[in-house]
């Protein structure tokens, strides 16, 4: 048996590497960079959960490890990266609203707000300082998930900007409230099933949102009937 | 007993409800004939229903029904609703009777069963919201008497009138629904429970609740300054329609209105002094603006805002002696605005129903266009009488009886010791007074200029009289009218009310002496002297009489519209083009002269145009990109963490 508070140091360790992660999300242009950092992210996600299990004992832990390495470190990242290949487009140089630099300066204060809120609302609740940390970052990446949607242009980014939203979901459903196994499961078949759309839907993949929607029309999509 | 009361509660829901049912499923005449007859079963038998609570004293509440988990309702009957049950069973068999032949008239097939199915389903709809045993039941309901009605008011939705009377009277409605639900929502925060009941609570906590239904009610109602939708409503709608709305929906108002006072032991002064104040400048200002009118369904409309507007005066007077601690004095107010709203239900509704067959024979609606009625349709002409004595509160019908009892309540306020209060009670007296010589005016100029005289035009002068189920219909409120009248002091005793009251019975028997009297002794005396006189009108040199040179409508308000100039607030708007620098010499131009319609212009169109400009600038935010949605998400929730962490 493993000491609990070594493991309580490495969840810790593993935290700092989170942000960074998610600082790196926000800030790559280059695509298989997001794409691998978000897989990185998902594994330590994947480590957290196991190494909770190993402190707390629970079954649920350890399958929602596995659940995660299998959906998110592994297949999701599988399909995002044939897209990548099929549109073979490497980086996404255009920013609605935020520029990198503003996006981390951002995310900084979204983390100073995370803490303070949460500070106050769980001032009575008897949470270990661990617990406190995890729900923290787990409401910061979901929050910082969504400045990559809004702020990132190619729909790729987007995607896993969504991606890594849920990620943060995870995080402080595993810090907070105990989230039901069952909807872990529902959420992460959700996200396949998106994902697996959007890998069918690639044909514009390497567009803005704007004119992706140009191109459907061009290609007559819904029709089925092609154009010149 | 309670067995007798329930059958005939449910018999009259149910023929109601296959009232509605059965004109939907198959279309022809005999259908709507059965529809209607079905309603004027139910009314009967509502008759019975209340007539025995009021009597008997005797509470029925039905078994739950529950509908949705955490929704089911009650019916229930007390002396009040049972009271306003009597004022539906009233009104009911009129129009009933009346529509058989009236909605004939419709244009297509359909429409007329459609007319028929939503009579019915109004006047079930607004029976149970009487019956409701508490809120949700009674909102329930109450949307489906909006709706009903909005329905009916929309019967010729092709006309573009049609269309903004209904648009109008959509926005009232659900305006009076927010701040019912608001109301509503407020009293349930405070006691836990959706029952209507007695509510022991201090005043002061009960000021929202008692706000927002004081709006609620007051924009159904029609009260001032909410009294927008009623004169384009009620001349949309078809005729019978405008009738139950005017006669009866607007009661099912004053009823809400008054479950909810009721119910509180304690209410405050100001409470009592606002109902007042809004209810005298109802009644003031409607009848000042139904003077004005030419539109005969409109101007009866504004004379309803006048009614409702008397009503809320018996009620604010309630409450003001409640507070004082005169209990008669209170008790008698209140008999008088109940008493008062069963009588305007009867007489507005024959007026309604006399207004669409005077409007089916000539085609118009213009005052200025009849005339010489009472030659053509005398029968409809007659019945038009009698509404209007009653509506002027001439004795002894019902009207008379009614207001009598006001005035006797604001008589004996000398009782009141508030010397600020004394003031304020006189000047509502005088108010009081003014409005109802105001409208004796009014039905003088009514049935003066639309029945009496020369036929005005070609329609008024081919004008023949209705079939009979059109006269029969009308007949029946007129009946009520003058037995409600004679026999007031007995109806009030045996509805349980032990109140001072002069016998209207000994009265009329009195009147009807004098009047015989003096018709013999001037037949007599005339005989003797000069049979009669025979002699050419002097004419101002024109060869023939014309109908223009009758007193016209117009004509007939002329000094009254002087006399409340700043009321109507004539707007004279001069405009020029001329042809020199120094305008002297007139190119063209226009003169327009309007009335201001005060509360549309200064009330609804600014706060309805600043909301316009905000939604503009709202939309603005609405750009079709979906990176600026996501981008207000974020910003919505980080502005809903700072706000839940208690950092504002």
């Amino acid at each position: 048996m493993i000491d609990p508070l070594f493991l309580e140091g490495i969840i810790k360790i593993l935290f700092v590497f989170v942000l960074i992660s998610a600082g790196l999300i926000i800030s790559t242009r280059n695509l298989s960079s997001v794409l691998t950092t978000y897989t990185v992210q998902s594994f330590l996600l994947a480590a957290v959960s196991f190494l909770l299990y190993l402190i707390d004992g629970k079954g649920e832990l350890l399958l929602l490890a596995g659940l995660t390495l299998a959906s998110k470190v592994i297949l999701i990242p599988y399909f995002i990266s044939r897209i990548e290949e099929k549109i073979k487009i490497g980086r996404d140089l255009h920013f609605a609203y935020l520029e990198p630099t503003t996006s981390l300066l951002l995310s900084i204060g979204i983390i100073l707000l995370s803490y303070t809120f949460l500070s106050k609302v769980f001032e009575d609740l008897p949470l270990s300082k661990l617990f406190f940390f995890g729900a923290v970052i787990g409401l910061s990446l979901t929050l910082m998930g969504m400045l990559v949607m809004f702020s990132r242009k190619k729909v790729v980014t987007k995607a896993l900007g969504y991606l890594s939203m849920e990620n943060g979901v995870l995080m402080f459903g595993l810090f907070v409230t105990e989230l039901p196994f069952i909807i872990e499961v529902l959420i992460i078949i959700d996200l396949i099933i998106l994902v697996m759309l959007t890998t069918i839907l690639a044909v514009g993949m390497d567009s803005s949102i704007e004119e992706y929607r140009q191109k459907f029309r061009k290609l007559q999509v819904w029709t089925g009937v092609e154009s010149q | 007993m309670n067995i007798l009361l329930e059958t005939l509660v449910y018999g009259a829901i149910a023929a109601l409800v296959s009232g509605t049912v059965l004109p939907l499923l198959y279309r022809s005449k005999n259908t709507r004939k059965t529809a209607f007859g079905l309603s004027l079963i139910s009314s009967i038998l509502l008759l019975v229903f209340a007539g025995t609570v009021l009597y008997t004293g005797k509470e029925p509440v039905f078994p739950a029904i529950g509908f949705l988990p955490g929704l089911d309702f009650t019916l229930a009957a007390d002396r009040l609703s049972a009271g306003f049950i009597l004022l539906i069973a009233a009104v009911v068999p009129g129009v009933s009777i009346y529509s058989v032949e009236y909605v004939e008239h419709a244009k297509s097939e359909d429409g007329k069963n459609l007319q028929a199915a939503l009579t019915n389903l109004f006047i079930l709809a607004m029976l149970m919201v009487v019956l409701a045993g508490n809120m949700v039941g009674f909102l329930i309901f109450w949307e489906i008497m909006s709706l009903s009605s909005l329905l009916l008011v929309l019967h010729n939705y092709s006309s573009e009138e049609n269309k903004k009377a209904g648009f109008f009277y959509f926005v009232m409605t659900n305006i009076s629904t927010a701040f019912l639900f608001l109301g509503f929502i407020s009293l349930f925060r405070l006691t836990g429970s959706t029952e209507f009941g007695p509510l022991e609570y201090a005043a002061g906590e009960l000021t929202l609740p008692f706000l927002s239904l004081f709006v609620g009610f007051g924009v159904k109602a029609g009260l001032v300054p909410f009294h927008k939708w009623l004169p384009y409503a009620h001349p949309a709608a078809p005729s019978s329609v405008s009738a139950l709305m005017s006669g009866v929906m607007l009661k099912v108002a004053v009823y809400g209105f008054l479950r909810f006072l009721l119910s509180i032991s304690t209410p405050e002064l100001w409470w009592g002094v606002l109902i007042l104040t809004a209810g005298s400048l109802s009644a003031l200002f409607g009848v000042i603006y139904a003077l004005k009118e030419n539109d005969i369904k409109r101007l009866l409309a504004y004379s309803s805002i006048e009614n409702i507007g008397i009503i809320f005066t018996g009620i604010g007077l309630y409450v003001i002696f409640g507070v004082e601690g005169l209990e008669t004095l209170a008790l008698l107010s209140l008999v008088g605005a109940c008493f008062h709203s069963f009588n305007h239900a009867l007489f507005k509704s024959l007026l309604f129903l006399c207004a669409g067959s005077v409007v089916h024979a000539t085609g118009t609606r213009k005052i200025e266009a009849l005339g010489g009625l009472v030659k053509s349709m005398p029968a409809t002409s007659a019945l038009f009488m009698i509404g209007s004595v009653s509506i002027a509160a001439l004795p002894p019908t019902n009207g008379f009886a009614g207001e009598l009892l006001l005035y006797q309540a604001f008589f004996q306020s000398f009782a009141v010791t508030d010397p600020l209060l004394t003031v304020f009670l006189i000047i509502a007296l005088s108010s009081f007074a003014l409005t109802g010589a105001l409208a004796a005016a009014l039905f003088v100029k009514l049935f003066g200029i639309t029945c009496l005289a020369m036929p005005r035009s070609e329609k008024s002068r081919l004008a023949e009289e209705v079939r009979k189920p059109m006269l029969i219909g009308p007949a029946v409120p007129a009946a009520f009218c003058i037995l409600g009248g004679l026999f007031s002091k007995q109806l009030l005793s045996l509805a349980g009310w032990k109140i001072e009251f002069p016998d209207l019975l000994l009265l009329g028997f009195l009147l009807g002496l004098i009047y015989a009297a003096l018709f013999v002794l001037i037949r007599t005396r005339t005989k003797e002297t000069n049979p009669s006189r025979i002699s050419e009108t002097w004419r101002c040199g024109i060869p023939t009489v014309a109908p223009y040179m009758e007193y016209s409508s117009a004509g007939f308000s002329e000094p009254l519209v002087m006399i409340f100039k700043s009321v109507y607030r004539t707007k004279i708007v001069h405009r020029a083009e001329y042809l020199d620098r120094q305008e002297s010499l007139v190119k063209n131009g226009n003169v327009e002269i309007r009335l201001v319609r005060f509360f549309e212009e200064y009330l609804y169109i600014p706060p309805a145009r600043a909301i316009e400009g905000f939604s503009k600038y709202v939309s603005k935010l609405q750009n079709g990109k979906l990176d600026s949605y996501v981008l207000y998400a974020f910003l919505a929730v980080i502005v809903l963490t700072i706000a839940t962490g208690g950092f504002v």
